[in-house]
């Protein structure tokens, strides 16, 4: 069942906002967002329903009120709020995502559009939850682009991949419909391991096929080294994974890694020489890079 | 021909935690933003800062792309930090929890200056002194 969140909304003087701020955060809160209203500042703020209670925000509206009167702020801050579903927000981004084509081979459709019925491209269907990967992303693109160019030649047909990070499951599921033979898969996050699962199921892709686990590089179930290790995280991430990368490859072993900032490149690269691996091409895209790596 | 910006949203979130919970889900929700992409871009940018709130500054473009800026940490941050103390006080009229330098607050007052509404660094010390005296923090000479 969805979850129920108060909206609590606050207009006021700019002057304001971090004494607001500084109230939700005593409060436990999560952070706000705020836009300007002409003058004014509109700051929002949101609690799980169960947190409190009418008499407890009404509470701490007069709090806001006092907080302007010893700033000397005249105009006294409104204050409303109202309950707002879950859905509402985790649907309302969707609406805009359109199937986008991801380099020569690809379409990453969403689940909940209809095929379409005039492409010639390998359709992922996806449907991404609350996981990373929707396929808009340059890293996840990157990531894509190099698995196509990866398992273009046809003796790699055989290939077994492991997926570290796996989010949505994109690039397992892609590399399945490009051809791979197995793919081991594993997040640290149990939503992710969910969303993969079901990505999987929606593409028609067997249990075997794409094997999903909770955890990081040492929940991964393969008995024998893998072919190639697809990994699109965060730098800080990947720089701690590299020096593990070993256990689980063999001398003709490659890598996609991603997720990785352009100025944070010569650090994986430096890392990843640490441990008898090098860069073979580095892939950009805006702010963000992909490296294919290869053993020295 | 520039792009139109149709929202200018900011949001005070933890550095390196951001997720599509509230408050980014629904602040950016509703302007059609990937929010996945948006939370990884900000992670990214962010995680060598873990622990402490490093707001942004995102622009909305027409067709939904965005682009962002990082802010200072809201001014509450940054007193707790010179203060050294945890929290605030509940009761900031009667209970006094820290204090902190006059140079401190004046410190505190030009890194913020970018992101506040204020004409000079003296306008912009009494938004933070006020803020401070709020969270029942002292500020001594």
């Amino acid at each position: 069942m969805a979850n129920t969140w108060w909206e609590i909304q606050v207009t006021c003087s700019p002057v304001l906002e971090d004494t607001i701020f500084w109230r939700f955060e005593n409060w436990n809160g999560r952070g706000t967002a705020s836009e300007r209203w002409g003058q004014k500042s509109l700051i929002k703020a949101y609690f799980p329903q169960q947190q409190f209670c009418n008499v407890d925000l009404a509470a701490l509206a007069l709090r806001f009120q006092q907080d302007a009167l010893c700033l000397g702020v005249s105009e006294l801050p409104g204050v409303t709020w109202s309950l707002i579903e879950e859905e509402d927000w985790a649907k309302s981004w969707k609406k805009y995502w359109q199937p986008r084509p991801v380099g020569d081979r690809l379409l990453i459709n969403p689940a909940w559009m209809e095929l379409p019925k005039d492409t010639s491209r390998v359709v992922l269907k996806l449907d991404p939850g609350t996981a990373f990967g929707t396929g808009t992303h340059p890293t996840t693109q990157l990531c894509l682009e190099s698995l196509e160019m990866r398992l273009s030649d046809p003796s790699a047909a055989a290939l077994t991949l492991a997926d570290i990070g796996c989010g949505s499951g994109i690039l397992s599921i892609g590399a399945m419909l490009l051809g791979a033979q197995k793919v081991y898969a594993v997040d640290t996050d149990p939503l992710a391991v969910k969303a993969a699962a079901e990505n999987r199921d929606l593409n028609g892709i067997a249990p075997e096929h794409i094997q999903i686990a909770e955890g990081s590089i040492e929940g991964l179930m393969v008995s024998e080294p893998v072919d190639g290790i697809l990994c699109n995280i965060l730098a800080e991430v990947i720089v701690e994974l590299i020096p593990h990368f070993n256990s689980i490859a063999k001398e003709s072993t490659w890598g996609i890694l991603s997720g990785v900032l352009l100025e944070q490149s010569k650090w994986v690269a430096d890392t990843l020489e640490e441990h008898n691996w090098t860069v073979a091409t580095l892939w950009r895209r805006g702010d963000w890079c992909c490296l294919n790596i290869r053993r020295p | 021909m520039a792009k139109k910006v149709v929202a200018l949203i900011k949001l005070a979130i933890p550095a390196g935690k951001a997720n599509p919970a509230p408050p980014i889900g629904p602040a950016l929700g509703q302007h059609g933003v990937n929010i996945m992409a948006f939370c990884k871009e900000y992670n990214a940018k962010t995680s060598d800062k873990a622990g402490l709130i490093v707001p942004v500054e995102i622009s909305v473009f027409e067709d939904r792309s965005f682009t962002f800026i990082l802010k200072t940490p809201p001014a509450s941050v940054l007193i707790k930090k010179a203060a050294k103390i945890e929290k605030g006080s509940g009761e900031p009229q009667k209970v006094k929890v820290g204090s902190i330098t006059r140079a401190q607050l004046k410190e505190i007052a030009e890194m913020k200056m970018p992101d506040l509404n204020a004409n000079d660094v003296e306008a912009a010390m009494n938004i933070i002194e006020g803020t401070a005296r709020n969270m029942g923090v002292t500020v001594s000479d």
